[in-house]
Formats: structure tokens, sequence, C-alpha cells
């Protein structure tokens, strides 16, 4: 194979790839400020609204989890600004999506954790006299919250995989930029690694912190759920 | 919000929506097939106490399992027949980009059910006199893949939704059918709301067993 390598050419153009990066981050973070609260809301209509609530909110979490997001993003680019007459621009329209799908799978992992704490405690809780919204915002919750932390943080690795998606509708993530790089300099498959080896970094970096967060509070004595 | 809503281009052009949804079930289908048989060697690999198997299964691993797919499939569809001695079509990225992915979450499944098995299964195959693909076929793999099952079911689930990544380099799948039909017909709205029912309608009852399906095996164990 008679292929010459030349990373230099790309290197050149490093810092366009950084740029994209962090707006990789920017649009995985700001989604995910956005998406945690919004699907803890979610869970607690799912886990305890009358029918009315729960039944249109459990089809809110399900429709987002077993749809492509690549069809969502679509949906919030293309469609909604013809359906609301404002026009939505790229980020704005990524924040839109990747909030709502990500909160959609946040939501399960509040139901699951809220739901592995024994009923024993709730009793306790009612025994000296609080209500609902005292017993899940000072015990259920604190204790949920902490089980959660581990399949919280896979969520998060996986939104920001997700968030390569954005390169479509030109937001100059991590990808759009190595896409664009390739273009100038044609050197497309130095590029294409260079970014792969960038996700690979940050992601990895991520896992790795999390097994060991697990390790550590399976010491502890906290189960997790997944 | 005075839009009129009007589904007739999608009902027109339904035989190249249908067209498309073929080629998103035969891109899934093959690369589920492609990915739980050479995951299985992947995550036995892996579970395997001679690192020569081991560390590069690792790696291979790790690396596909923390990079984005949509990555996977564009390096496979514009870098790799850069220095592949063969013609890469959308198809075959898309295919290579996903059964790679596949494989390496369905290997940490395999690896997972794997170590789930009492040792002392191990040792009765062995008693018995069997060898190690004897003990895995006969003893190990018949009681691992029933515990497995659920988490294969997801990551289906997960891959048919991958599937629509390959619009991106132009494969003619449900989606793209989509954007092709919409940029014709004008009619985003009622285009993408329908690829987004259609998967729901195929993916939601999918889901509905998987639960069904871990809450009878909770009852039961």
């Amino acid at each position: 194979m008679g292929y010459e390598w030349d990373f230099a050419i790309v290197l050149r153009d490093f810092d366009l790839l950084w740029l994209g990066l962090v707006n990789t981050l920017k649009v995985t973070g700001l989604s995910l400020l956005f998406g945690v609260p919004l699907g803890l809301f979610l869970a607690l209509l799912r886990l305890y609204g009358r029918w009315p609530i729960r039944l249109p909110a459990a089809f809110v979490i399900e429709f987002l989890r077993t749809t492509p997001p690549i069809a969502q993003l679509f949906w919030f680019f293309f469609a909604l600004p013809i359906l609301i007459g404002v026009e939505i621009d790229p980020f704005r329209a990524s924040i839109l999506t990747f909030s709502l799908q990500s909160s959609a799978f946040f939501a399960e992992v509040f139901r699951g954790g809220i739901q592995s704490i024994e009923v024993g405690q709730w009793e306790a809780a009612k025994a000296i006299g609080m209500n609902r919204n005292q017993t899940l915002r000072r015990i259920i919750l604190p204790q949920a919250v902490k089980r959660m932390i581990p399949a919280f943080l896979e969520r998060a690795i996986e939104l920001m995989k997700t968030t390569t998606l954005v390169s479509t509708i030109s937001y100059a993530d991590l990808l759009y930029q190595a896409n664009s790089i390739a273009q100038s300099t044609f050197r497309t498959i130095e590029v294409f690694t260079i970014a792969a080896a960038m996700y690979f970094v940050v992601i990895f970096a991520c896992s790795v912190a999390i097994r060991r967060l697990e390790k550590h509070l399976a010491r502890s004595g906290e189960t997790i759920v997944h | 919000m005075d839009y009129r809503w009007d589904f007739s281009a999608v009902l027109v052009n339904r035989a190249l929506l249908l067209e498309g949804l073929q080629n998103t079930l035969i891109l899934g289908t093959t690369c589920l097939a492609l990915g739980l048989f050479f995951g299985l060697f992947v995550g036995a690999a892996r579970y395997s106490a001679n690192r020569w198997l081991h560390d590069p299964a690792s790696v291979f691993v790790e690396v596909f399992r923390n990079t984005p797919v949509l990555v996977q499939i564009m390096w496979f569809f514009f870098a790799f027949p850069i220095i592949a001695p063969f013609q890469i079509n959308a198809f075959t990225a898309a295919t290579l980009g996903l059964t790679l992915n596949t494989v390496a979450f369905s290997s940490e499944i395999y690896r997972a059910g794997l170590q789930s098995i009492a040792r002392g299964q191990w040792e009765a195959g062995k008693a018995l006199g069997m060898t190690y693909w004897q003990q895995m076929r006969r003893v190990i793999l018949p009681q691992a893949i029933r515990r497995m099952l659920p988490a294969f079911m997801n990551r289906a689930v997960e891959l048919f939704k991958m599937t629509s990544l390959a619009s991106v380099i132009a494969y003619g799948e449900l989606m793209h059918k989509a954007k092709v039909i919409s940029t014709i017909a004008f009619n985003p709205i009622e285009m993408y709301t329908a690829v987004a029912l259609i998967f729901f309608a195929i993916l939601f009852p999918a889901t509905v067993l998987v639960r069904r399906f871990e809450t009878s095996r909770n009852v039961r164990s």
C-alpha cells in the first residue's frame, strides 16, 4: 500500500479541531444541564401522577427513547421552525433535541433509583409525620441519587457520543471540524483518525473514572442501579 | 399555529419509504447477526486468561465502545477506502462501522454472562471429560445465553436506531429516503414525523417485550 501518511498538515489545523471539541463539550454540558432536571420531573410525573398525567409522561419518555436521535434532531431543526414560524439555529436545535432526548433516559435512571429504595424508608418517614414531598426530598432522593451516579455518568457519556449528530446540521462540533479540514486538505484518513483519537481520549478517561467510582461506591456498601 | 398538516406526500411516496424501511431492516439484521457472531469470540477472548488473546480484544472493545458510532461510520466511508485495496460503498461502510460497534458491545454482554456462571459448572464439565469448547457449547453457553437475552434485545433496539446514521453517508435507508422526499415535496414536518412514528411503532413493542421478559425472569429467579 503506497499511501504516505502525513499528520503534519492536519496538525497545523489542530486549533480548529480543538475548537470543535470545545463545542462538543458545550452541547453536551448544556444538554445535561437541562436534561437532568427535566428527567427528574418526567420521572416524578410517571411515578406519582394520576393517569391523565402519568400516561402522557410515559408516552413522551418511551417515544424519545425508541426513535432515532437523528430523526428528532431533523425534526427540531427542519420541521419545528415551519410549524412555529420561528427560525431555530443549529446550536439551539441541538440543545433542544439533546436536552429532551437525554431527559427521557435520565427519567428512567431516576425512576429505577427511586424504586430501588426500600418501602421501609417511606414508612419510617410517614411514621415521623412527613408527607410525600418531604419524604421524597429529604429521605428518598438523597439515597437514590447516590445509587444512580454511575448510571448517570454512563448516560452522560452516551450523550456526548450522540452529539456527533449536530455535525449533520452544520454545527461546528469536533466531527464537523474534522470533515471540513478533510475537505480542504484531502488528508481524510489522518484527520478522521485524529478526531476519533480525540473522542477516545475524552470518553475513555470518563469511562475509567466511572469504573473507579463504581468500585469505590461498591466498597462503601452502595448498591448500583443501572 | 395555523400550519395545515398534510400527510398526502407521505402516502404518495409510500413505495419509496417502504424500500427505505426494507433497507433499514437489511442493514440492521446483517449487523446484528455478524455482531453477535463475532462478539462471542471477542467476548471469549476477553474472558480468557491468556494475555495474547485478552489484551488485543480489550483494546478493540475499548476503542469501539469509547468513540462515537457516527465517527466510526464516517471513518469507514471516507478514510478507510484510501488504504483499503477495494472499493467501499455506503452499505459496506455502514455495515463495517455498525457491526464492529455491535461486536464490541455484545462481547461485553457475553463476558458478563460467562462470568455470571458459577465456576463449579466448568469443573463439573471437566470432570465428565469435556474439552473447553464442549464445556462452553453444552454447559456454559446454554445457561449464560438465557441470562444475556434481555441485554441482547436492548442492544438490538439500539442498533436499529443507529442504522439511521447510515443516512449521513447516503445509504438509502428510511431516514435517507425521508430526507430525499422532504426536499422534493417540501414537507419536512410530515416526513420526519412519519419516520419517528415508524421507528416507534417497530421498536416500542420490542422494548415492552424486553421489559416483560426481564420481569418474568426476576420473578422466577
